[in-house]
């Protein structure tokens, strides 16, 4: 079958190309999902904006930057705790957010002078915090505030802080998608080579594209210190901002959320001459062969073998009683996009469930082609889903579990089906060995909760 | 003692106390049966406050958005308002009503949100000459105001568009500002037990919503359009919250000539004797004794608590104005001293609400309130030392200030995201100071019992 109209969107028949089902024998270059387009106004899609690409997930994942956002205060305020990536310093991160509070005068007037004296308080009220990221909202980058110039000014003013300029509204672009990329240019531009990290072992990597979230980046970093590799930067769980200003001393880019961070990677190659290793983070299999391909690239295989047998003599036993329960049940993920393709084929191969429904919101092309060739026949491939699509969706496919995030989560409770939070997971981490083991066993809790079949009953039924 | 009214010098704002006018706007529209708003503005600007409203409800509400991208930002957006109406008439055969909610970007551009409601409007009758679909514009620039401000823009911009003068109808109007779905409840239940029928704006009891065996109870609003257009043929409006719905009382009054009782919000055993004594003398209806029990099953709750455990606390105070007014006056009935008040955003005529004047009188300790506030201003405090508290009353947004400093922390307002259900549970009446009586007791209790300070005193009391 092609690509595929559904009811709900009868009226809105520009979808159709955005909906595909895979049927054998087809090739996925004739019917890959329109990706990365307009949104259809009024259609309860599930994006949000570029804004929250550069600040809620990318910058605000660093454990020591000032997140001064220049615009109205809800920019703010709706970007402070909503995220769950940790970090080893308490979560100063997870703790504060900074606003100008744009008021009307400012809009008429200029926002510039109040953004210099923001940035002054912000440093003076935090006085052992030295970096800081601005980033520009809608109505500050309609009414074109330099705010660049204010950077540097204030930079030239205080000495010994840096601050790094993010032009980011939230209508730049269409979705999440244009925040990460803009984010990624423009530090790859700015800021990659302003400081030398201490080199401490032959083997140096950034580990690029995860943001640590409920501590994905530690359970990865306790393999790589297993193996005596150095992580220069992460980008940008647990990170810190010189760190990432160390980047270009790395030998070996590894990326995992090749959405997101993607492009710096491929600026780091093209600049530095790094080269760049996609790996998947998710699932036995996977980390297994990403940290064989980093053993051989630095030559160390017995290392990399010696962790995996460690770690799979350890969790392989837990990850095989929960596949005995999982096996068969049919999952649908709708997340941001990169998840769709990690998951899919991990979740069919290590734990025998079937993926039969991807939605993803800000997914591009390529997201699409990886997903669609690791998924299965069958299985519906949704770009930028809505809410009656869903709904649609899961009456044609009745999956056993969700992973989404919990709003949606809530709503699918209403018919009767659990969620796994799917973007800041119920009980994670998720990444590696042991985070494959979180993830089962938050499917299986999720799914054989005894609350679903009580659900179904209704007490006026005849005794 | 002395009540004294600052603001927050600095500029720039950490940790804001409320989200932004639209915000408060979008809460608005999803009080409404039939009701999908649309969010004219960036994509975040919906997605986040569905976020929060999940957040807070464990629950999803519909909302839409306008999906502005950047050639409507540069050469007008109206056409995205007009493709939006249309796509939700289109898909949601049951919509009667879709607010037009606008933000900061669109605000700064200036697209004409009346002129496209007019187009859209001749092209709804010609295509669904069988349909009504009302298209109400709410004005909620981000750069004015606050959450609160929004709101309060929504309950008027609905009365203005919708309010009818036709039969007198004996009921009351209640206009019920930004509360919790118990706190609806017990003002259905109130009204019941006085035999009084109302118009309530915004009925959001069924916010609370069952999983059902047919799987159809989704969460969404109860006020129907016709309560709305009802509310000019009332005996009298009550708006429980001066800053949120306090205009669409005075306007009623002002359009309509239907009397306005604007605020207290009933919170403690005072206010609402007054809110319950306003219903009576409005409906000649008498209270009934069920109520004087209730109030006495209140102050037996708190006698057991003010004097022992109460009594000399010091607490800090901060969510939407009317809320931390009400909640300083039940602090006073409890022996509670609410210390420092923080009201976050830039309404310039909180300083001469009366009821501060009332408050200090009331005092037995020195009171600062600060306008236009963020959450800084409490932490700050704490962490220099200037400020010395045994209790701090707030949403969730604040929890860490708690958490970091070993205060004990009680959730009220909007959102509580880091406690269960306390969207349940009314703050407001007898019931509700009685729960916030005993909840602000059992978390001074737990936190006796974490520092083992004087916890075997929880034994006779």
């Amino acid at each position: 079958m092609p690509l595929k109209l559904l009811k709900c969107d009868q009226t809105i028949p520009e979808r159709e190309k955005h909906c595909y089902v895979k049927a054998p024998g087809e090739s996925i270059n004739d019917f890959l999902p329109s990706s990365d387009i307009s949104t259809i106004p009024g259609s309860l899609s599930e994006r949000g904006c570029a804004f929250c690409g550069a600040k809620l997930v990318i910058g605000g994942a660093l454990k020591d930057t000032i997140q001064l956002i220049h615009g109205p205060i809800g920019c703010a305020y709706n970007t402070w705790h909503t995220k769950r990536y940790t970090s080893d310093n308490d979560n100063f991160q997870l703790k504060y957010v900074w606003s100008t509070d744009m008021k009307e005068q400012h809009v008429i007037f200029g926002g510039e002078k109040k953004l210099k004296q923001s940035i002054l308080e912000a440093f003076r009220e935090f006085p052992k915090i030295k970096r800081m990221m601005i980033y520009t909202t809608c109505s500050t980058a309609l009414i074109g505030d330099d705010i660049q110039a204010v950077a540097r000014d204030v930079e030239a003013e205080l000495g010994e802080v840096d601050i790094f300029c993010v032009e980011c509204p939230g209508f730049a672009g269409v979705s999440q998608s244009k925040g990460h990329h803009v984010f990624n240019m423009a530090w790859m531009k700015e800021k990659v080579g302003e400081i030398e990290p201490v080199i401490t072992s032959p083997y140096t990597i950034n580990f690029i594209g995860d943001y640590n979230i409920q501590g994905d980046t530690l359970v990865l970093e306790k393999y790589f210190d297993k193996m005596g590799i150095q992580v220069i930067a992460h980008f940008s769980g647990n990170g810190t901002y010189d760190e990432l200003r160390g980047m270009h001393r790395a030998k070996l880019n590894v990326v995992n959320c090749a959405r997101s961070a993607g492009y710096i990677s491929s600026e780091l190659k093209k600049k530095y001459d790094i080269p760049r290793l996609d790996i998947d983070t998710y699932g036995f299999n996977y980390v297994a062969e990403g940290l064989r391909k980093l053993g051989t690239f630095f030559g160390i295989e017995d290392k990399a073998e010696k962790v995996i047998a460690e770690q799979v003599e350890k969790y392989k036993p837990k990850l095989e009683w929960y596949r005995e329960k999982l096996k068969g049940k049919k999952v649908c993920i709708w997340t941001g996009g990169p998840r769709l393709w990690h998951w899919t084929k991990t979740l069919e191969d290590e734990l025998g469930m079937e993926v039969v429904a991807m939605s993803s919101k800000f997914g591009h092309q390529e997201d699409f082609e990886k997903a669609i060739s690791r998924g299965r026949e069958g299985t519906i491939y949704i770009d930028d889903g809505n809410e009656l699509e869903f709904f649609e969706i899961l009456d044609e496919v009745k999956p056993d579990v969700i992973f989404t995030g919990p709003r949606v989560g809530e709503l699918v409770k209403k018919l009767q089906i659990p969620y796994i939070n799917g973007h800041g997971y119920h009980n994670g981490p998720y990444m590696g060995f042991e985070g494959a083991v979180n993830m089962a066993k938050d499917m299986y809790n999720a799914i054989y909760s005894p609350l679903w079949k009580l659900s179904k009953e209704d007490i006026r039924e005849a005794l | 003692m002395s009540l004294v009214i600052n603001q927050k010098e600095r500029q720039g704002i950490i940790n804001p106390i409320f989200n932004c006018q639209p915000c408060g706007g979008q809460y608005v529209a999803i009080g409404i049966k039939d009701c999908i708003a649309l969010v004219h503005g960036g994509q975040g600007c919906c997605t986040f406050v569905r976020l929060m409203f999940a957040q807070h409800y464990k629950e999803n509400f519909d909302i839409a958005s306008s999906s502005l991208h950047e050639d409507a930002a540069v050469f007008g957006g109206t056409m995205r308002i007009e493709e939006g109406v249309l796509t939700l008439v289109k898909r949601y055969p049951d919509i009667r009503i879709i607010p037009i909610i606008t933000t900061c970007s669109v605000e700064t551009i200036g697209d004409d949100i009346e002129g496209s409601i007019v187009k859209i409007n001749k092209i709804l009758k010609k295509d669904y000459p069988d349909r009504k679909v009302i298209l109400v514009p709410f004005h909620t620039p981000s750069y004015s105001g606050s959450q609160v401000s929004g709101y309060d823009v929504g309950v008027l911009s609905l009365v203005k568009e919708l309010a009818k003068k036709s039969e007198p109808n004996g009921k009351l109007n209640i206009i019920t500002g930004w509360v919790n779905p118990g706190d609806v409840s017990l003002i259905k239940r109130y009204l019941k037990e006085m035999d009084v029928k109302a118009n309530i704006l915004l009925d959001t009891e069924s916010f609370d919503a069952p999983i059902m065996p047919d799987k159809s109870g989704f969460a969404c609003g109860n006020t129907t359009i016709e309560d709305i257009a009802d509310t000019a043929n009332s005996i009298a409006s009550i708006a429980l919250c001066k800053y949120e719905g306090g205009s669409t009382a005075q306007y009623l009054e002002d359009e309509f000539k239907v009397p306005a009782i604007i605020g207290s919000m009933p919170i403690g055993i005072k206010n609402t004797d007054e809110f319950l004594k306003n219903i009576s003398k409005l409906t000649g209806k008498k209270i009934p004794e069920s109520l004087v029990r209730e109030r006495g099953r209140a102050l037996d709750s708190m006698a057991d608590l003010g004097h022992m455990f109460f009594a000399d606390k010091k607490v800090a105070i901060y969510g939407d104005p009317d809320l931390v007014i009400g909640l300083a006056q039940f602090c006073l009935e409890a022996q509670l001293q609410p210390v420092l008040l923080l009201l976050g955003d830039d309404n310039k005529t909180y300083p001469k609400d009366p009821r501060f004047k009332e408050i200090e009188e009331n005092s037995n300790c020195e009171i600062e309130v600060i306008c236009k506030a963020d959450l800084w201003e409490l932490e700050r405090r704490i962490k220099d030392k200037s400020l010395d508290i045994d209790l701090i009353l707030g949403h969730s947004k604040g929890r860490y200030i708690a958490i970091d400093n070993k205060i004990p922390m009680v959730r009220v307002g909007f959102p509580t995201f880091d406690r269960a259900g306390l969207y349940k549970y009314p703050v407001i009446g007898y019931k509700g100071a009685e729960w916030l009586a005993e909840t602000i007791a059992n978390t001074i209790f737990a936190d006796m019992e974490a520092k083992k300070d004087r916890e075997w005193i929880l034994n006779v009391w």
